[in-house]
């Protein structure tokens, strides 16, 4: 067949054909500062503003210690040919114990926290995960893995997650987008990581799709719209949203597993961010607190809502 | 996930205050409370997305159709926009502009909603009900068929042809819709047969 070119076009194309790829992976040099202008940005329109900012501020920590870490490693060829046939994810999640690259994230990330302006709790959180020994960080670090963080402890987990996502982006940046395979329904082809929010995408090429944020390692994985992140469920899904307040973000309730999560639509506003945008819609998060469904994935920095 | 639940609706029952959050956690909790009083009139409202597929042709077009409330959950609902479904293998995301214009063919005044008759010698349509329709159709087709069926031809070869009734069928079926609509047309002799998606 002859080549269609912009010379001599194909009239049977009729709009713009959408091929979303199946994971677009974490670039560190750029995924940390995007987060921390975008924060800025939705601070300035909101009373959050003063956690937005301290967010924001954290955000621009983890851009400039992944700057300044020596190049990470990729994972082992062989362990990923494994994890693949095996439909495991890629990067395991488990197993940074005696890791010299974590306790140096750790060691400069907090360091650099330090200086951020905070609350006196947050300090204290921070002075705690500061004084506790390597084998606590990793202990923490594993029920920040887990899922779920302890109620008299979640300001410290923050900071541990903040860390761990500068350490699984690193990693996730190394893998082959190519080669990633979906593993489960709610669960980061990457890492194994949960998503903490999904969104439709106006990207070139993939308009209209929805991609799953992975609350770990922030790689984004195409996810079928109208279907449960949660358990895959593609009955009694439905969408809350705040009044009048442009449908930029709803929350999609599954009548099956009666969870809900948070899905941004990109196509109203071009520059949200799955982490940045879902701390900024806590008022949906406090609304849906009062209805039938809890919240699923993982989003540590609105934790206990 | 339960396990998440269940922490939740312990912290709750035993009243866990403000640190149980992250915001609270953090020392952000004034924060928290001010920004829950601040959004105490902001009303959630029920939307939905339903997959469906565009009637107009046999390519048959995902399309997604957003509602303003939920028919599930006893509430009225209204379209208020389609689009073409990025998931779907044969149109991904794309539509043509007929698709593109479904809404104003849902939302159309003119849309015909149930059966309507122009008698001969009227000029305008009445509406009648659907047995009215039915019956009509179905004793206009056998009044025909009886007249002008061609059980053999000139050389006496049968052909059981019915050529003066046409029949065009619609294109968003199913295939088990086609195969009965291609059984009854074609086992009445009818050869006039065409279908709606190539219109």
């Amino acid at each position: 067949m002859k080549r269609k070119d912009a010379a001599a076009p194909d009239p049977t194309a009729i709009g713009d054909v959408s091929s979303p790829p199946f994971a677009r992976l974490p670039d560190p040099a750029s995924l940390f500062s995007v987060r921390s202008h975008r924060l800025r940005q939705l601070a300035e329109a909101s009373d959050l503003a003063p956690y937005l900012n301290f967010v924001a501020a954290l955000a621009v920590v983890q851009h400039d210690i992944q700057a300044d870490l020596p190049l990470a490693e990729p994972p082992d060829a062989g362990a990923v040919l494994r994890a693949r046939e095996f439909e495991m994810p890629p990067l395991h999640r488990h197993g940074m114990e005696g890791g010299e690259t974590i306790n140096m994230i750790f060691d400069r990330l907090f360091a650099a926290a330090d200086a951020i302006e905070k609350p006196a709790p947050a300090a204290d959180a921070l002075a705690r995960v500061v004084a506790a020994d390597p084998k606590a960080r990793l202990a923490m670090a594993d029920t920040v893995l887990s899922g779920s963080l302890p109620a008299d402890a979640i300001a410290e987990h923050i900071f541990v997650w903040a860390a761990l996502q500068v350490h699984f982006a690193r990693l996730a940046s190394l893998l082959d987008e190519k080669k990633l395979t979906p593993v489960a329904d709610g669960v980061c082809p990457s890492c194994g990581g949960r998503p903490v929010s999904s969104m439709v995408v106006g990207w070139p090429g993939s308009h209209g799709a929805r991609f799953c944020s992975c609350s770990l390692c922030c790689t984004l994985w195409h996810y079928v719209r109208v279907k449960c992140v949660l358990c895959g469920s593609t009955k009694g899904i439905s969408y809350r949203e705040i009044e009048d307040h442009g449908g930029i973000v709803k929350a999609e309730t599954c009548d099956e597993c009666h969870g809900w999560t948070k899905i941004f639509y990109q196509t109203r506003e071009p520059a949200a961010e799955p982490i940045a945008d879902d701390v900024a819609s806590l008022s949906l998060d406090l609304l849906m607190r009062e209805g039938l469904y809890h919240r699923g994935g993982f989003a540590p920095l609105l934790a206990g809502f | 996930m339960n396990m998440e639940l269940s922490r939740r609706q312990f912290l709750g029952a035993v009243g866990a205050g403000a640190a149980a959050t992250a915001l609270g956690s953090l020392g952000f909790g004034e924060i928290e409370a001010a920004h829950a009083e601040a959004i105490r009139a902001f009303k959630l409202v029920s939307t939905t997305e339903t997959r469906n597929t565009c009637p107009y042709c046999s390519v048959a077009c995902g399309v997604i159709m957003y509602s303003k409330g939920d028919r599930t959950k006893g509430e009225k609902a209204e379209i208020i926009h389609i689009e073409g479904d990025t998931d779907h293998p044969t149109n991904r995301g794309t539509l043509c502009p007929k698709g593109a214009a479904l809404l104003d063919f849902v939302k159309s005044e003119t849309r015909l909603k149930y059966p309507m008759i122009r008698k001969p010698g009227s000029d305008k349509f009445e509406r009648v009900s659907w047995d009215e329709a039915l019956d009509r159709i179905v004793r206009l087709m056998k009044d025909d068929r009886d007249a002008n069926f061609v059980e053999r031809n000139e050389a006496g070869v049968p052909v059981n042809r019915w050529t003066t009734t046409g029949f065009l069928a619609a294109s968003a079926t199913t295939n088990e819709t086609a195969w009965e609509t291609y059984k009854v047309v074609r086992s009445a002799g009818m050869l006039v047969f065409d279908n709606q998606a190539r219109v």
